[in-house]
């Protein structure tokens, strides 16, 4: 499969889904049952891969495109992601305009407070996958406490997280 | 009060936070809210709202447009293409380097100890994102944020509602009910 035909067929799965992985069902869809250039089990190791490394969920289609295309199917997968965030561009401009007026500047006053109650709702499947044993659980309560309490950079945070782990994988004990 | 901005300044913020923040977009938008708006002033809360909500109407990736709708509203069309490619592509090469060696990867202890612990302290970027976000709506409306968070919390985790329809609730109250000081 050419790069440009890959790209096209994840851009479609990407432009009709709203969130991470919603697209992968059309993924599954095209590549998997139609096209038979990715197994189900490479395509459950890109999710897997995703939600290990950084950035948003959805770049499984990333690893996706890799698997079918080598670096340029990586680069193709890349580039399926990003296309449908320049719609932000319009959006953004159109609702800017409007945030000078005392209602709209309420209504944004209401969404910031509805935004914080979407975050943590989202903290909760992350937690409960991520928060395996005690010293993960320190970590994150650590991890919290600082950042509420400081105005420490959240790279730094997540350094120290890292070291923590590397430091407990040298004396054997993997987190 | 808007702190100094700069393309470089603002290319640092999402090259960071794109490049160390694991967790996903959720925790990824955490970590630059906490920068963007409490640690360098850029960006107000309403404007983190709207920059918020315009991600979740966007086709794809919650976090990309979230970017670029925050380095639009900075600094106009190259803030925009500098938030969105910084914030992508140094995760992308990671992504990819990650499959290319993925048996190998996932067998190395060390690694996946670092990135169970990225993965524990992501939790705790998001929920000091919460309390951030929350923090000044609760000292200057403590009753109107409670009506307003609540129902969103229980919605949205019980999955009664998407979001997007949570965001648009809380939105239609705003209208509604306009905030005394809003002006």
């Amino acid at each position: 499969m050419s790069a440009g035909l890959l790209y096209l067929l994840l851009l479609k799965a990407t432009l009709i889904s709203f969130s991470g992985l919603s697209s992968m069902p059309i993924v599954r869809d095209e590549l998997v049952v139609q096209y038979g250039v990715l197994s189900d089990s490479q395509l459950n190791a890109a999710v897997a891969l995703a939600r290990a490394a950084p950035g948003p969920f959805g770049g499984y289609v990333i690893s996706v495109g890799y698997f079918v295309g080598g670096v340029a199917g990586g680069i193709a997968g890349w580039l399926a992601l990003i296309t449908p965030a320049l719609l932000a561009i319009p959006l953004t401009h159109f609702v800017a305009r409007s945030t000078g007026h005392p209602r709209a500047r309420s209504m944004l006053g209401a969404v910031v407070v509805a935004s914080a109650a979407l975050i943590l709702v989202a903290t909760v499947p992350i937690a409960m996958q991520a928060l395996g044993s005690t010293a993960l659980i320190v970590i994150a309560v650590a991890s919290t406490l600082v950042l509420a309490a400081t105005g420490l950079e959240t790279v730094w945070v997540v350094a120290a997280a890292a070291a923590t782990g590397l430091l407990a994988a040298w004396f054997g004990a993997t987190l | 009060m808007r702190g100094k901005l700069s393309i470089a300044g603002l290319a640092r913020v999402f090259l960071r936070n794109g490049t160390f923040t694991f967790g996903g977009g959720d925790a990824t938008t955490a970590a630059l809210q906490r920068e963007l708006v409490a640690n360098h002033g850029w960006l107000s809360e309403h404007e983190f709202g709207a920059c918020y909500t315009v991600s979740r109407v966007t086709p794809g990736t919650n976090l990309l447009a979230f970017c670029t709708a925050v380095g639009w509203t900075l600094l106009g069309f190259r803030g925009a293409m500098s938030a969105l490619l910084l914030a992508s592509i140094p995760g992308a090469a990671v992504l990819i380097v990650m499959t290319a060696f993925y048996g190998a990867a996932t067998r190395n202890p060390w690694l996946m100890s670092a990135i169970h612990a990225a993965l524990a302290a992501a939790v705790g970027i998001m929920l000091a994102a919460v309390w951030t976000l929350l923090r000044g709506p609760l000292r200057r409306r403590p009753a109107r944020t409670v009506v307003v968070a609540a129902p969103a919390l229980v919605l949205s985790l019980y999955g009664l509602l998407s979001p997007l329809e949570v965001l648009a609730l809380a939105a239609g109250f705003g209208l509604l009910a306009p905030e005394r000081d809003a002006a």
